[in-house]
């Protein structure tokens, strides 16, 4: 019988590959935003009016992870915008060797990457895919107790969006327990707060986006 | 279920860590996972055994697992708070209000093995 100290990381090689995307995004001078959220939360209709504000002035190339359809990707594409999709298969997340993949087919003569990860608010916490910010979205009808509910993913969060808060006052939905909640789980998150169906509270984030790739 | 991804992950560490040791055959894997690592344990431990199959190397093997707390740090106030729950997780100084760091609960890592 012989004893080994092992002592590696078990995600090492992630972790690698996650580094090698900053670096080449770093030396194109290209930002970049990982989305993440449960399903229909509203990613991609956020995407796509992000696109749309920013297309004026801000090249945007876009990676897209799904599980099996294009149906995302399609949506962005009649943007006019160059679109990668990655089909997991069923993997319930993106891991950066993926996206290292997708690096090669997707334009990098762009401002901005945006990555879509896949929907859930568990699996995609656990694979860094190389981004300057991680982009998390909590939707006003999935009810104000996921927070709490799922901390990893809040916690890797940089920026989180409440969507959808037309429905404020609409659905039973503690707007404060929530920001505390949030302040608790990542206090220096940025939030905003905005609805992509009725526009209102968006310009903010645009013009957050937008100071960022200024910097 | 990313349990399995990052199971194929640790038994890709074990059959290289295996290789440079001249192992046939690992008895026993110690695992370190942080409560904030994003790992549900059983998960972990069921894709585990489900990979026993197609790996000969671990067909035996007995993974054990320390699950590490978390442990948070005020970088003001230089205190260290410790959180057992992931729920009572809340990362503001009590005494000065400004964020901490989580110094210990997000790992995830092979400590040692045992083999012949």
């Amino acid at each position: 019988m012989k004893r080994v100290i092992v002592e590696k990381k078990i995600l090492e090689r992630n972790t690698e590959s996650a580094q090698r995307i900053r670096e080449i995004l770093k030396n194109k001078g290209i930002f970049s935003l990982n989305f993440m959220s449960s399903p229909g939360a509203g990613k991609t209709t956020i995407i796509e009016k992000t696109i749309e504000a920013l297309k004026d002035e801000v090249r945007v190339s876009f990676i897209d992870g799904d599980l099996d359809t294009d149906r995302d990707a399609e949506r962005v594409k009649r943007l006019g915008v160059d679109v990668v999709q990655i089909n997991t298969s069923g993997a319930c997340h993106l891991d950066a060797d993926m996206v290292l993949k997708a690096l090669n087919k997707v334009s990098l003569d762009c401002d901005l990457l945006i990555i879509e990860n896949v929907g859930n608010l568990v699996c995609p916490a656990t694979f860094d895919v190389g981004a300057d910010r991680n982009v998390v979205i909590l939707s006003v009808p999935e009810g104000d107790d996921k927070v709490k509910k799922y901390p990893v993913m809040f916690n890797v969060a940089d920026v989180i969006l409440i969507n959808k808060i037309d429905l404020y006052g609409v659905l039973d939905f503690d707007r404060d327990k929530v920001l505390k909640e949030i302040r608790e789980v990542k206090p220096k998150a940025e939030v905003f707060e905005l609805s992509a169906k009725t526009g209102v509270g968006f310009d903010e984030w645009i013009e957050y986006v937008k100071d960022f790739i200024r910097q | 279920m990313h349990e399995g991804a990052i199971a194929e992950s640790i038994v890709d560490i074990l059959k290289d860590t295996a290789k440079e040791n001249k192992l046939n055959k690992i008895t026993k894997v110690a695992l370190k996972i942080g409560k904030m690592s994003g790992v549900m344990i059983d998960a972990l431990l069921f894709a585990l055994d489900a990979l026993r199959n197609e790996e000969s190397i671990i067909e035996d093997a007995k993974f054990e697992v320390v699950e590490n707390d978390i442990k948070a740090h005020c970088f003001v106030c230089d205190k260290d708070f410790y959180f057992e729950e992931l729920t009572d997780i809340v990362l503001v100084c009590p005494d000065c209000s400004m964020p901490l760091e989580i110094i210990e609960g997000k790992e995830m890592e092979i400590i040692e093995i045992e083999g012949e």
